[in-house]
């Protein structure tokens, strides 16, 4: 049995790719604005700041085995493909098919307890939350803004919601020396994705030729190889 | 002596001997700030890797405890330190070097207080004084 194949490389990205790097696109970008308008408004940009990456396994390794007080406590965003549904009713089976996935947007927020200069401290566990809460809340409203309804992807994505928040409460079985608090936004994304399909071959070419009549007519003039049926 | 009563001895040389056993000098520091007068000796352990209960595996992190003898501790007037929850109070603080001499601070996030054994085991986080 004779198998067919495809007669071109299949060198693009799928929809849902295109769509991960949107979203941490639009993040990266917005912050950067934020914090130029937190700056404009003399407001600390750094509470508008934020660390994203995507499809990492483990971007909050920095923060582990690190003195007691790293340079760099930056809310961590980390975008990743989760999983996607194929509905029957959205699309066909021969080039365009329905995608909705969801995306796991994750936050981690770090919290060092620390003297308050009194009497006092400050403890390690709630800023960790408070951080993390902190980039949520930046998070979300970037993505649900009115700016990005489509993503800024019109024609391919046509809804994105927030399906759940899950904040991720530290084990006190094992409980380490940071204090680092993970907060989960699982983002539903509904997107098309097409597939190859056959090269087309020529039949035959027509020239045609549309005109409009003196009486308002519209005529249409064609030219095409005619061969005579015996 | 009761082998309890001699249990609790041994501690002597199973926590505190820094000549010939695993002994580190420790400072405590309470949340009224009063501090070991007299070197104290402890276990400490600060380490990278730990295991999940739930899961078996090993993970990353840093996970650092210290032991200590409580008859010491009264002895050199300080309570048995434990987490401090309240912000308007100063946490159990916590110092020791590491093998290299490098000292840090941490805060007694939990305590586990064996009154039988007469041993304190401080599970800690890193804090900045």
């Amino acid at each position: 049995m004779t198998v067919q194949t495809l007669t071109s490389l299949i060198d693009k990205q799928d929809n849902f790719e295109i769509v991960r790097d949107q979203i941490a696109g639009i993040l990266v970008a917005e912050v950067e604005n934020q914090m130029v308008l937190a700056q404009a408004g003399l407001q600390d940009p750094n509470l508008w700041k934020l660390d994203v990456y995507t499809e990492r396994a483990n971007p909050w390794d920095k923060w582990l085995n690190a003195p007691s007080n790293p340079a760099d406590t930056v809310p961590i965003v980390n975008v990743w493909y989760d999983n996607g549904q194929f509905p029957e009713n959205r699309g066909g089976t021969v080039n365009v098919q329905g995608h909705n996935t969801t995306y796991n947007i994750d936050i981690l927020g770090y919290g060092a307890s620390k003297s308050d200069g009194a009497t006092g401290h400050i403890t390690g566990d709630k800023s960790a939350s408070l951080e993390a809460q902190r980039g949520l809340r930046l998070v979300r409203n970037i993505l649900m803004s009115a700016l990005n309804v489509n993503l800024q992807l019109k024609g391919l994505v046509s809804k994105r919601w927030v399906q759940s928040i899950t904040a991720f409460q530290p084990s006190q079985d094992t409980q380490a020396a940071q204090n680092i608090l993970g907060i989960r936004m699982a983002f539903e994304v509904w997107m098309v994705e097409t597939s190859p399909q056959f090269t087309p071959t020529d039949l035959e070419g027509i020239f045609t030729e549309i005109t409009r009549d003196g009486d308002g007519k519209i005529l249409l003039q064609a030219e095409y190889d005619y061969i005579t049926p015996p | 002596m009761s082998l309890r009563v001699q249990a609790e001895s041994d501690l002597s040389f199973m926590l505190e001997d820094n000549a010939t056993g695993f002994g580190w000098p420790i400072t405590i520091t309470d949340p009224d700030n009063n501090t070991n007068t007299n070197p104290l000796y402890g276990s400490s352990m600060d380490i990278g890797l730990s295991i999940d209960p739930d899961t078996g595996m090993l993970v990353d992190g840093q996970r650092v405890t210290v032991a200590l003898r409580i008859s010491s501790l009264s002895a050199q007037s300080l309570g048995i330190p434990k987490a401090i929850p309240d912000e308007d109070k100063r946490p159990w603080r916590v110092t020791f070097d590491d093998i290299n001499g490098q000292p840090s601070t941490f805060k007694v996030s939990s305590s586990q207080i064996d009154r039988s054994a007469g041993v304190v085991v401080c599970t800690l986080e890193n804090y900045i004084p």
